[in-house]
């Protein structure tokens, strides 16, 4: 039987579903999950789906369960915790952040992204996540949300819809990670699905951080979709750390005039991992404005790719696409695979992009190693730069660091840290 | 008289498989200073890279020998440490890597080298401090990235901002004077005359003798056709800048 069909199975079995959920099966039931054969997901390890065993959520959780060691707080974040994708209402951060949120209540509709385009895994997180969250932003806030999963074959899901009402300003932090000690090597046992949906309204500001750090037992589909109205702007952050097999599909729709995404985004895959980004980017309206920069590296045997399509509408007159997609292969087996694709119907467009792949670049190590420096620590240092421009837009400063450290663990080399801008 | 610092002896070399070096001999000793000049494609670079350790050539034959150790054996970082500096004359751009830091590690690697402890933090800023006044460089520059945005002449200050600091025993300076206005050329002659020292030897990869009005060589040679073909004193340069390198390539058989 295939995973699509005990997926289904499995959710006509746990009894009594929220609308959304039942909506999310039937889209499921209609238009299945990607394949290989669709070309927006020919990277993304979907084999390892068809051998899994179980895909519901773990029915008894302990709700007093002790929360396992957790980042250091972050100045001035609030803290929502998840544990295999139930909110820890016990955690007094979480509780406390849960009081000073607004519940916006809503059941957002499945979207034609989930539906049928590229985020119907988030349908998954949609028909099992035990405790979807929908929250409405006022004024300003910082808010870091660290979803857990713990060891064992359960699913792990979350779905959480955001709004930023007109002028608000937030700073988000999500930080998925596992509970344990990472067995390496370990055959991915659990499915972990997430999906988050962001409305952004006039004028509001949204700086989202995601930092993946999947464990070696997970199987990793993360879904994102963001609509953006006039003057909004969203800066996006994401560092895929995973020690896994992980997929994130992310789509951005500026759909009010002057609306603006600023994506930069890293991957690092060690192992045989594969590490597969989709960055979506429609340009609906006019004056918007879209920037991408993608830095991976592969290492060993690994994967790293990066799909990053941007659909400026006819109707974006004065629009402006930028786009630096770079590959680094760190591995004999390693691979790069970056895809831009930019599709234009407007004659009034700004438009830049490049991708390139390659090697450390042997003169730069030469360079570094007729300073005296060792291989080991010049080849690291070259990876470090590598990543540099991206990396340092992430804060703040704590924040960054757990986001060296969480990609250092991803690299085969440690990280000559002192010696970066 | 003590044994040369770098002795150099009948060293072929290859690159792509086409021979470059055919049979070189040079003998520097410590306190002096050398040029070594010589027409487009005589194999200037390759010899300050092969003496640097870069990969890509193949050494066919001959011997190096640097403080009468096999310097052939060790590998670049080796070398580096062991007080051989090569100026680079494309100095490359490391955006990402903070100018200091990289000259704090390089320095450290020398100093464990030696035996020696790692510098403080505090007595490393005045050191630099007082050699970029020397070379004219702003505080700036060292918090940017290595190289990064920096103009062709900054490039090459740059170089000899990280040769004082380092104090090779061996520089190997590859057409720093290249790409330089006059200031700059006076103020890269005035950093390679404060290194000058009995303990210390320079080696000037040049096209042109503009530079040796700032440093005075003690010896000049003629790289052609892979060989040292003429050595001389200063006199040999400004001979060379009056009559071109023809006359000479005239006298010197090509070998094989």
């Amino acid at each position: 039987m295939s995973a699509v069909a005990r997926i289904l199975e499995e959710f006509a079995a746990q009894g009594t579903p929220t609308p959304a959920g039942r909506a999310a099966a039937h889209a499921l039931r209609e238009h299945s999950l990607p394949t290989r054969r669709d070309e927006n997901w020919h990277y993304a390890n979907l084999r390892a789906l068809e051998q899994l065993t179980h895909f519901s959520p773990n029915p008894q959780p302990s709700p007093e369960m002790p929360l396992p060691h957790l980042p250091d707080p972050l100045p001035g974040f609030e803290r929502i915790v998840y544990l295999d994708g139930r909110l820890q209402r016990q955690h007094a951060a979480t509780a406390a952040a849960l009081a000073r949120l607004h519940d916006s209540g809503l059941d957002a509709p499945v979207s034609a992204f989930e539906a049928a385009g590229d985020g119907r895994f988030g349908l998954v997180a949609r028909m099992f996540a035990p405790e979807p969250l929908s929250l409405r932003v006022s004024g300003t806030f910082a808010l870091e949300i660290i979803s857990l999963s713990s060891a064992g074959a359960f699913g792990h899901y979350t779905d959480l819809n955001i709004e930023l009402a007109p002028d608000a300003r937030l700073e988000l932090v999500e930080h998925l990670a596992g509970s344990g000690p990472e067995a390496a090597g370990a055959e991915p046992s659990a499915l972990t699905c997430n999906t988050l949906r962001l409305r952004l309204e006039a004028g509001s500001q949204l700086v989202h951080t995601r930092l993946q750090q999947a464990p070696s037992s997970s199987l990793l589909y993360e879904t994102v979709a963001a609509r953006l109205a006039e003057r909004a702007t969203y800066r996006l952050r994401q560092l895929s750390a995973s020690a896994a097999n992980a997929r994130s599909s992310v789509q951005v729709q500026l759909q009010g005039r002057e609306s603006a995404v600023e994506i930069q985004a890293i991957a690092a895959a060690q192992g045989s991992h594969s590490a597969d980004t989709l960055y979506t980017t429609l340009h609906e309206a006019p004056g918007t404005r879209s920037e991408l920069l993608f830095r991976g590296i592969a290492s060993e045997r690994a994967h790293a790719a990066c799909s990053a399509d941007v659909q400026v509408g006819a109707e974006a007159r004065g629009s402006r696409v930028l786009q630096s997609l770079r590959g680094l292969i760190d591995g004999k087996g390693a691979e790069v695979n970056l895809r831009p694709r930019l599709t234009i119907n407007t004659d009034d467009i700004q438009a830049a992009h490049g991708a390139t792949t390659g090697q450390l670049d042997e003169t730069l190590l030469f360079y570094l190693l007729s300073r005296g420096l060792a291989p080991e620590a010049a080849r690291s240092l070259l990876k470090w730069a590598f990543l540099s421009e991206a990396m340092g837009q992430v804060g703040p400063a704590a924040l960054r660091k757990r986001a060296e450290s969480a990609i250092a663990s991803r690299l085969s080399d440690a990280p000559a840290a002192e010696l970066l801008l | 008289m003590s044994a040369p610092l770098l002795k150099i002896e009948n060293l072929s070399v290859s690159a792509g498989g086409t021979p470059v070096l055919k049979g070189l001999s040079l003998e520097v000793n410590a306190g002096e200073v050398h040029a070594i000049m010589g027409p487009n494609g005589s194999g200037k670079s390759t010899l300050a890279h092969v003496l640097a350790g870069r990969p890509g050539y193949e050494v066919t034959g001959g011997r190096v020998s640097y403080e009468g150790k096999d310097l052939l054996a060790l590998a670049p970082e080796e070398r580096a440490r062991a007080g051989l500096f090569l100026g680079f004359q494309y100095p490359v751009e490391i955006p990402g890597v903070n100018n200091a830091y990289l000259l704090k590690a390089a320095l450290n690697a020398a100093r464990r080298y030696r035996g020696e402890a790692d510098i403080d933090a505090f007595d490393f800023l005045n050191l630099v401090r007082a050699k970029i006044q020397t070379m004219h460089i702003d505080d700036a520059m060292l918090a940017r990235g290595v190289n990064e945005g920096f103009s062709g002449g900054e490039k090459k200050r740059n170089e000899i901002l990280q040769m004082l600091v380092l104090e090779p025993r061996l520089a190997l300076l590859d057409e720093t004077d290249s790409g330089l206005d006059i200031d700059a050329l006076k103020i890269v002659g005035q950093g390679i005359n404060s290194l000058r020292s009995q303990d210390r030897a320079v080696v000037l990869v040049t096209h042109y003798q503009r530079l040796l009005e700032y440093v005075v060589p003690d010896r000049v040679h003629v790289l052609a056709r892979g060989r040292i073909v003429r050595s001389g004193d200063r006199e040999l340069a400004l001979e060379l800048e009056a009559r071109g390198y023809d006359w000479l390539l005239e006298a010197v058989p090509e070998v094989a």
